[in-house]
């Protein structure tokens, strides 16, 4: 397997350890977000990092993402004291149909499978205006579109 | 709070995301509400009516998370 190959797998790996920790059926575009900040070594970690986007930064922008929409329908979230509910830990989550759409626009930005690399993955989980990551991103105040410009300028100049 | 009280999003964007939120939501009361009610010795019946799905579609989604932290599972009411 190429580089790139043992890459996508430990995304898709973490990304499916996220999705399990929050109790989600399926890994999606946000889980490999969490995913692509946690492997250092990569364009696509600098990039982030360079916006002050660690793990911990996406999990806090993601957790008020969900506050905010939950308030949009008049719930407060604060209003619920769960008690943390048990994992199968068989369980293995799905690759959710968020996670399919960032995939497959990351693979879209690349001229073939020879030129993918990690900043391409963070593009493609970043192009798109609708759903959680570019209203988490919008609520930490993070300018997704001078974030896309930064992955594709190291797209130029970085081989990994 | 009163109906009228509710905030109603005007952006689609903001309604769907709140419509995802919820369901995100009501799993997470879910499971913990399941599990709370299986370790105070509930039935896997009455859990399903409490519900209102099958006794079969609670089995299969909460046992073997349940099975696997040690919980006691009552067959019967």
């Amino acid at each position: 397997m190429s580089a790139i190959d043992h890459y996508i797998n430990a995304i898709m790996k973490q990304g499916a350890a996220e999705a399990w920790e929050d109790g989600s059926a399926d890994t999606e575009a946000h889980h490999l977000l969490l995913a692509l900040a946690s492997h250092e070594g990569t364009a696509a970690h600098a990039v982030l990092s360079s916006v002050g986007l660690d793990r911990q930064a996406i999990r806090t922008a993601l957790d008020r993402e969900f506050e905010h929409s939950l308030s949009m329908a008049g719930v407060s979230l604060a209003a619920y004291d769960l008690p943390k509910p048990s994992r199968d830990p068989e369980r293995r989550p799905g690759v959710g149909a968020s996670a399919r759409l960032a995939l497959e626009r990351g693979y879209a930005t690349a001229t073939g499978k020879k030129d993918l690399r990690p900043a391409h993955l963070l593009l493609g989980v970043l192009n798109t205006g609708i759903g959680t990551v570019p209203r988490a991103l919008a609520l930490a105040g993070v300018d997704r579109g001078d974030l896309m410009a930064r992955a594709q300028r190291t797209l130029a100049t970085e081989r990994w | 709070m009163p109906a009228d009280e509710i905030p109603v999003a005007k952006d689609p964007a903001d309604a769907l995301a709140a419509a995802a939120a919820l369901r995100r939501l009501a799993d997470q009361i879910e499971d913990a509400a399941v599990e709370q009610a299986m370790r105070a010795g509930w039935s896997w019946p009455a859990v399903a009516e409490a519900l209102g799905v099958t006794r079969q579609a609670v089995h299969k989604k909460h046992s073997k998370r349940l099975i696997a932290a040690g919980v006691t599972l009552r067959r019967r009411q």
